[in-house]
């Protein structure tokens, strides 16, 4: 260790990257590379100068000598022109092998190094002007990172100049910020050991008659120091349970949840922020209070109700049931409604309130899974037709009876659910079953409805309406536009957003509402204001798709391509709480749980994880779906069931309780017994060797399915876009019929 | 570095010069060129993934022109005008010569005046909703809207693998779905029966007749049965744990060598990965300094015994690994000559030594590693022992006897060979070449192909270390 800090310090020295574009220094972009050795000496000069005038003399003293050491060690390093491309595949290669002979316990932490060095070895020699070579060592190499970098890669691949790897925005990223690898701290001493072992000594050695060749430990040092941070840990490498689980795993498709529940932050995809907040952040993850008032009145309404209908037998009264609900919501820590100022409640608050309360209490009750009894959960589908692929989304609405669909052609259509005609209280609009709501000019990827409640029926004292009567669209002409589904007009158009505008959400209780967008940002507006209330910014890049926790105090958001990561914003303060990383395709949906303790995030991949919200870890990885992205998650009532639908067509269930305990999933032998097993084994030795031998050819349809799936319920030929649990735990799924589809 | 060719350009480098030369730059440097070709390239590249984004806004799994009109927008870039169109493009060939087609998109030519005539075409069906019941209670009601068991091949959308719950198969429709164990390595019933039957009977030191033959039984089984590959671990960390406990038992480490030896003679059996574990009981065996307090006639020679046994179990171990580098043997043997050259040792550990090396080399490679250890052995350890002692002592003769062996063992009809036109030694010589003890003792077998091939192998030895030392 301790004579490796000064390398470091060496390594940092832009010097030693940048060592001289060779001969096809392309636009000048090598000029500053050697100038600034230069700068680096001004500087410690300046600096001398200061001390010496603030007569700081031992420190004057040591940093002479430090600087000295530095340059000195910077000289050895520097390499030989000749060797200077060829370096870098000697290093991987290097890396490579001992990683590959090493102790199996040891692999899986090692191999994380190998695409760090991979790519900055590439970015390294693109940047120093050798493209060709930089090419040639991409292809010779990309096989062993086909499957989880293939994104990184096609947008890598391209880049030929040094001039492109300034300008792209991966690129820069990858550059500006350092790689954190999580290392065990043995493996981190044996890997520090041979990469000593393989630098070739000091220049000392060099220059003498011993001449040890360098064959890349100095490359990989020099990558790992100046490029990554590595965070080396005390624990264990892997534990007796989890052993086989491990080795399995270096094997399998994926990586997973291991490190993540040992609590490491995954910044294992993508590029991780030096912001990275600590998952310390103490959230407030309770419901939010009811307003007393409020609260108040509802009880009055109910028991007027309960003194009305008695309830059956074997059901509780409705009071009993506010009463409980009430007290759950207390005991737990949520935001205080000074933090989230919302308008006054009103007559329709009130009737809100008490029919969430009844249908709270006659729901089909869906508890934690006993005996291995699956819940009977029926699914409604709804299916569009003739659409010839241009609906992008589509949204029920809290009160189960409107629909609506966002279209490429810029318009919107909301359909009755049940076929009845809408209502507009403008004069003279002939009534119609769906209407279109015009305004956009560009395609429409994003609706939602405002909260809304099945109305309760004409006999209750407080007959104000629960229909929902604002719509949000946002679009991809950089606008959101609020509609009202009462005259079916366009009511306001918000506009801030700096390019196309992914999603949409309104908050669990109106009022306000989060967009995001590709400009990379998120956005909280509140209705009343033409401009945001709330900038999050963080992500790097697209952000794609959000999602609001039960209580309003917190938005979730989803990042595309490079980024890939999930964060956590708090609504009040506009920071980021929380990054989860894991996923390895672009995220494709996001819905937090109602009981508000854990989002549920899937991917264009097929998987689906389970993020504990407080903790800041994975749960677990649901994987079932087929390629194509899952393009909609919902929550059954109690947290207990997740659904899910995506662009295999399917809509499935998912026990949320069930631990994951697929790591000792296929792919392994375990003992005898079982009748499948034959089959099985060979099966998993053949795609085993498959992922060995090449990457890139797997993927077929070795989809493995986890056994926390409790159903799936396939279409004809319909991806589904949107699946939602009812208050009443019933689900409504949308979905296109396109027969041409595969 | 790089064999491989450079991998080319997708985009054609041509197609850069015919737009240069229709912008009117006729001669670009091939730098340029290839320059301009990469950036394009890289343009296309950036393109695409931006485009790749509003498909999968809009949810679709085809990228469209549109995708790409869009990208070009955002990127800030004026749109490609012309090729928006919902269905796919059509393109042409022609042919410019052999091998070179030219691909172009056909692009209809429309009168006017018959388009403006033509009746105009029909609208589109308008998009409805339709409801159903995908699900009810949890099953999937087969209705015109829903897929056939047939499309959907519902046998793979059941989950599979341990944990899995079959309940929920079933109620999915799908009875059969297999179980897995969780535990991790199961081992049946019989299997767990049969090995307490055969460690029972193999340490069973009775010697009525029908309980030896129990023992010999249970050995020949493990010889021959094909199913152990399960047991093997349990066996191998049996005899590790016994041979550490009872260092003292000579019968129980007899009896776990025959154990071994029974498993390394049983041809089903893929002994690879078991050696390491293996070869530490086996050593203790062989080379441990004191087997057990007695001191009997009877006992000292089955601690003679059982060592010999051990060594030649592990040669028979050397043979039948199939280690093509020769890791484990090279371990031995260098563990061997350690125990050989440590005069610290006691003489049974040097006899120990003696006899793995004796067992796992072949004479050509033991004359060359052992000749001319022989000498300064004897001058050390063999000369100060017997003059203690006396040679008639037990150790003693048994070491000699072990050294003469390996010694013995170095003539091979080509071995012989070699040797035909050497002059015969003296016995002063050989004497001098092997030290007194075993020098004379060499002379007594009076076999002179024998004489001729030590003074060899010792005068090699002895000119390659001065060429050592010289160079």
């Amino acid at each position: 260790m301790a004579n490796h800090q000064p390398q470091v310090g060496a390594n940092g020295l832009p010097g030693a990257g940048g060592s001289g574009p060779q001969g096809q220094g392309v636009q000048g972009q090598g000029q500053p590379a050697p100038s600034q050795p230069m700068t680096q000496q001004n500087l410690n000069q300046i600096v001398i100068d200061y001390l010496i005038k603030k007569g700081y003399t031992l420190t004057e003293e040591t940093l002479r000598r430090e600087s000295r050491m530095v340059e000195d060690v910077a000289r050895g390093i520097r390499p030989s022109p000749a060797y200077s491309t060829r370096k870098y595949s000697l290093a991987f290669k290097l890396l490579t092998s001992w990683v590959d002979t090493n102790l199996d316990v040891y692999k899986y932490e090692l191999r994380r190094t190998l695409w760090p060095v991979f790519i900055y070895s590439y970015l390294d020699m693109v940047v120093q002007g050798y493209s060709k070579e930089a090419i040639d060592y991409l292809h010779l190499f990309k096989g062993n990172f086909e499957h989880q970098h293939h994104d990184v890669l096609r947008t890598l691949e391209k880049l030929s100049s040094p001039a492109q790897v300034l300008n792209d925005s991966t690129a820069k990223l990858y550059r500006d910020n350092k790689y954190r690898i999580p290392l065990n701290y043995t493996a981190y001493q044996m890997l520090l050991n041979h990469l000593e072992l393989h630098s070739g000594g000091g220049p000392d050695v060099n220059n003498g008659s011993m001449k040890r060749e360098d064959n890349g430990g100095q490359v990989v040092t020099y990558i790992l120091t100046t490029y990554c941070n590595i965070q080396e840990s005390k624990r264990g490498l892997v534990d007796k349970f989890s052993f086989e689980a491990l080795i399995n795993h270096a094997h399998s498709d994926s990586l997973d949840e291991t490190d993540l529940r040992e609590g490491i932050p995954g910044a294992f995809e993508g590029v991780s922020n030096q912001d990275m907040p600590e998952s310390k952040v103490v959230l407030k993850l309770g419901a939010m209070a009811m307003e007393t008032d409020l609260a108040q009145d509802v009880r009055a309404q109910l028991e007027d109700e309960d003194l009305r209908n008695p309830p059956g037998p074997g059901m509780i009264s409705l009071v009993n049931q506010f009463d409980m609900t009430i007290k759950r919501e207390d005991s737990e820590d949520g935001p205080s409604r000074n933090e989230i100022p919302l308008p006054p409640s009103r007559a329709h608050d009130v009737a809100m309130e008490v029919q969430k309360i009844k249908e709270h209490r006659d729901r089909l009750k869906i508890e934690s899974r006993t005996g291995g009894v699956g819940p009977a959960v029926s699914v409604c589908m709804f299916t569009f037709h003739n659409t010839l692929d241009a609906i992008t989304c589509i949204e029920f609405s809290d009160d189960n009876n409107l629909a609506a669909v966002g279209t490429e052609e810029s318009y919107i259509r909301v359909w009755n659910m049940h076929g009845a005609s809408l209502p507009s209280i403008l004069p003279d609009t002939p009534p119609s079953s769906s209407r279109r709501l015009i305004g956009h000019s560009a395609s429409v990827y994003g609706v939602s409805f405002s909260p809304s409640i099945e109305y309760p029926g004409s006999d209750y004292a407080n007959s104000a309406s629960t229909a929902p009567k604002l719509l949000l669209s946002c679009s991809s002409d950089k606008t959101i536009r609020l509609w009202s589904l009462e005259t079916w007009t366009c009511l306001v158009v918000y506009k801030g957003h700096e390019g196309p505008v992914w999603d949409v959400r309104w908050s669990p209780f109106g009022h306000y509402f989060a967009t995001c967008g590709w400009d990379k940002t998120v956005r909280v507006w509140g209705q009343d204001h033409i401009s945001y209330l709330r900038m999050m910014v963080g992500h790097d890049s697209n952000v794609n798709q959000i999602a609001w926790h039960p209580n309003g105090a917190y938005v979730f958001s989803a990042s595309d391509q490079v980024d890939k990561t999930v964060r956590m914003w708090s609504f009040t303060t506009g920071e980021c709480v929380r990054v989860f990383s894991g996923h390895i395709e672009f995220v494709s949906a996001l819905e937090c749980s109602p009981n508000g303790k854990i989002l549920a995030s899937a991917d264009g991949g097929g998987s689906i994880i389970l993020w504990d919200l407080a903790k800041g870890t994975q749960i677990k990885r649901c994987r079932g779906h087929g390629k194509g992205g899952i393009w909609s998650l919902s929550f059954s009532v109690e947290s207990t069931v997740l659904v899910s639908g995506g662009a295999d067509g399917t809509v499935r269930l998912w026990d949320v309780e069930v631990p994951a305990e697929h790591k000792i999933s296929d792919g392994e032998v375990i003992g005898t017994g079982g009748q499948g097993d034959a089959t099985r084994i060979t099966n998993s030795t053949v795609s085993g060797q498959a992922v060995a031998t090449s990457a890139a050819k797997k993927k077929g349809k070795d989809t493995t399915i986890t056994p926390d799936q409790i159903l799936a319920f396939p279409t004809k030929k319909s991806p589904v876009y949107k699946t939602k649990f009812t208050r009443m735990n019933l689900v409504l799924a949308g979905g296109c019929y396109l027969p041409t589809a595969p | 570095m790089s064999k491989e060719p450079s991998t080319p350009l997708v985009w054609n480098l041509d197609n850069v010069r015919d737009v240069a030369e229709s912008v009117g730059i006729s001669s670009l440097s091939s730098e340029a060129v290839k320059s301009l070709a990469q950036e394009v390239e890289y343009r296309v590249g950036q393109v695409t993934m931006e485009a790749m984004r509003f498909m999968q806004a809009g949810k679709r799994a085809v990228l469209g022109t549109q995708d790409i009109a869009q990208a070009l927008k955002v990127l800030d870039v004026e749109p490609l005008y012309g090729y928006e169109s919902t269905r796919p493009l059509r393109y042409g060939e022609a042919s410019l010569g052999p091998g070179q087609p030219l691909y172009y998109i056909e692009d209809e030519e429309v009168d006017f005046e018959k388009l403006i005539n033509a009746p105009l075409p029909k609208v589109p069906r308008d998009i409805v909703m339709t409801a159903h019941w995908l699900g009810v209670e949890g099953v999937q009601p087969s209705i015109p809207q829903n897929p056939t068991t047939a499309e959907a091949k519902s046998s793979e959308l059941v989950p599979k693998g341990p944990g899995a719950n079959p309940y929920l198969g079933a109620l999915a429709g799908n009875d059969n779905v297999s179980q897995k164990p969780l535990v991790r390595h199961i081992i049946s019933k019989e299997l767990i029966k049969y090995f307490e039957t055969v460690v029972a009977a193999i340490l069973s030191d009775d010697i009525d007749p029908k309980i030896v033959q129990g023992r010999l039984n249970a050995l020949n089984s493990l010889r021959s049965e094909m199913g152990l590959h399960q047991l093997l671990p349990y066996f191998v960390q049996y005899v590790t744990h016994k041979v550490t406990m009872c260092l003292d038992d000579l019968f129980v480490l007899d009896s776990m060598m025959d154990l071994f030896d029974a498993l390394v003679d049983n041809k089903n059996l893929y002994l690879a990965p078991y050696y390491p574990s293996m070869v530490p009981p086996v050593l203790s065996c062989m080379i441990t300094r004191n087997l057990g307090p007695g001191n009997a006639d009877d006992e000292i020679q089955k601690k003679y015994d059982l060592r010999n046994k051990a060594a030649s179990l592990a040669g028979k171990m050397v043979v039948r690994i199939e280690d093509p580098n020769n890791k484990i043997l090279e371990r031995l043997i260098s563990t061997f000559l350690k125990f050989f050259l440590d005069e610290e040792q006691s003489l049974a550990t040097h006899f120990g030594a003696l006899k793995g090396i004796f067992y796992s080399l072949t004479p050509e490679k033991k004359r060359r590693i052992l000749t001319h250890l022989i000498e300064p052995f004897d001058k050390e350890v063999l000369t100060p022992a017997s003059r203690r002692t006396g040679e008639k002592t037990v150790e003693v003769t048994m070491l000699i006897g072990a050294i003469v062996q390996n010694i013995e063992s170095f003539e091979t009809p080509i071995e012989a060979r070699l040797v035909a036109n050497e002059p015969e030694p003296s016995q002063a010589k050989l004497e001098k070449y092997l030290g007194p003890v075993i020098g004379s003792r060499i002379w007594i077998y009076n076999r002179p192909v024998l004489n001729k091939l030590i003074i060899k192998a010792i005068d090699e030895y002895k000119a390659y270390t001065k060429a050592q030392k010289e160079s």
